[in-house]
């Protein structure tokens, strides 16, 4: 997908500037685009690292089982038909809380192995990994770590301001999730 | 809000050491796990930021963001937005760029900026982790997963709209 949206930009771009004469912008514009994207990883990188850090002391202080075990008796309510993979589940949702995708990617990927093991029809999703997949694209953020860290490189005055809607918005689309994904069940 | 995080840290470093954690340490084991994402990230970074900045001095964007706005005017979306709308469920990396590119151009403390930053933070890649965990497992027909996660990401979106406007305007 990513293919022919990013392939469209470029061929639209070039046929629009070429039909406004502006041939010469056409270089320069990509050039500033390559530049500009060094720019952004360097400042990027500073909080980021910030973030990460302070995320693993987290971790490595036992902090996310501890959410996840508090996490796991609801979670299971959700995944009646597989059991194996409410741990999984439930780690990959807690990554996702705390702001560490990287982390939360193996986690999903074990979860689907589970819950393809209780899947009768192993080409059709199953309704527990419908309301994983859906869980996860709106997966609830406490720590928005990389909006933070760009908002901040970018000079914000107050790069932490966006935590509480963030909050707010991405639990009410969970919410909604999980109400349709209930609903759409087959039993 | 703004004691909320240096409190939150205070505490998290208290609890670690309580726990017997090296925090120095962990705190420099979590910081070198960013430089992997961040060379990973970087091509897709600077592909991305390419044809965005090709799009924006042609007068594309214009065009396209032109086209879109009354659809978003519905959602109370402005039309400057509307490009992160389109990317974001395909691209992490993506949308990133063009939130950079946002903020460069509007400002980051702006309402642009602010709705922007909280549409980034409250949804996801979605078409990228359907695709991801169900070509993981095999799984060919998708049945509701996508309208679902297509419409909970849609309100997510609303909610941060109604939620941007009353924090920013208060």
């Amino acid at each position: 997908m990513m293919n022919f949206l990013w392939a469209g930009m470029i061929i639209i771009s070039i046929i629009s500037s070429l039909s406004i004469g502006d041939g010469d912008g056409i270089i320069n514009a990509m050039t500033q685009g390559a530049l500009d994207s060094v720019t952004l990883i360097i400042q990027l990188a500073g909080s980021y690292m910030l973030w990460m850090g302070l995320v693993n002391i987290a971790k490595e202080a036992g902090l996310m089982e501890k959410l996840a075990n508090i996490m796991k008796k609801p979670l299971s309510k959700l995944f009646p038909d597989s059991r194996s993979a409410v741990a999984p589940i439930t780690l990959n949702l807690t990554a996702n809380f705390l702001g560490i995708s990287s982390a939360a990617t193996p986690f999903g990927l074990e979860a689907i192995q589970e819950l393809q093991k209780s899947n009768i029809d192993k080409t059709t999703a199953s309704d527990d990994m419908c309301m994983f997949i859906c869980l996860n694209a709106s997966a609830i953020e406490l720590l928005p770590t990389t909006v933070m860290s760009l908002r901040a490189a970018s000079g914000s005055n107050q790069p932490q301001s966006i935590i509480l809607p963030v909050f707010v918005s991405s639990i009410a689309s969970f919410l909604c999730a999980m109400i349709l994904c209930k609903v759409l069940r087959k039993r | 809000m703004s004691y909320f995080l240096p409190i939150l840290i205070a505490l998290l470093i208290i609890y670690a050491l309580i726990k017997k954690v090296n925090v120095y340490s962990a705190f420099v084991r979590g910081a070198g796990n960013a430089l992997p994402v961040l060379k990973e990230i970087t091509p897709l970074i600077c592909a991305i930021m390419i044809s965005l900045s090709l799009l924006r001095s042609s007068g594309a964007l214009e065009i396209i963001t032109n086209i879109l706005s009354p659809l978003l005017n519905t959602l109370g979306i402005d039309k400057e937005i509307a490009p992160l709308f389109i990317l974001r469920p395909f691209s992490g990396s993506a949308s990133l760029a063009l939130l950079s590119d946002i903020f460069s151009h509007y400002g980051v403390d702006t309402f642009i900026g602010f709705l922007s930053s909280i549409m980034m933070g409250s949804t996801e890649t979605i078409f990228y982790t359907i695709a991801l965990y169900f070509g993981a497992a095999g799984i060919k027909k998708t049945r509701y997963a996508v309208p679902v996660a297509l419409i909970s990401s849609i309100v997510g979106v609303y909610v941060a709209v109604i939620v941007a406007k009353y924090l920013f305007y208060k």
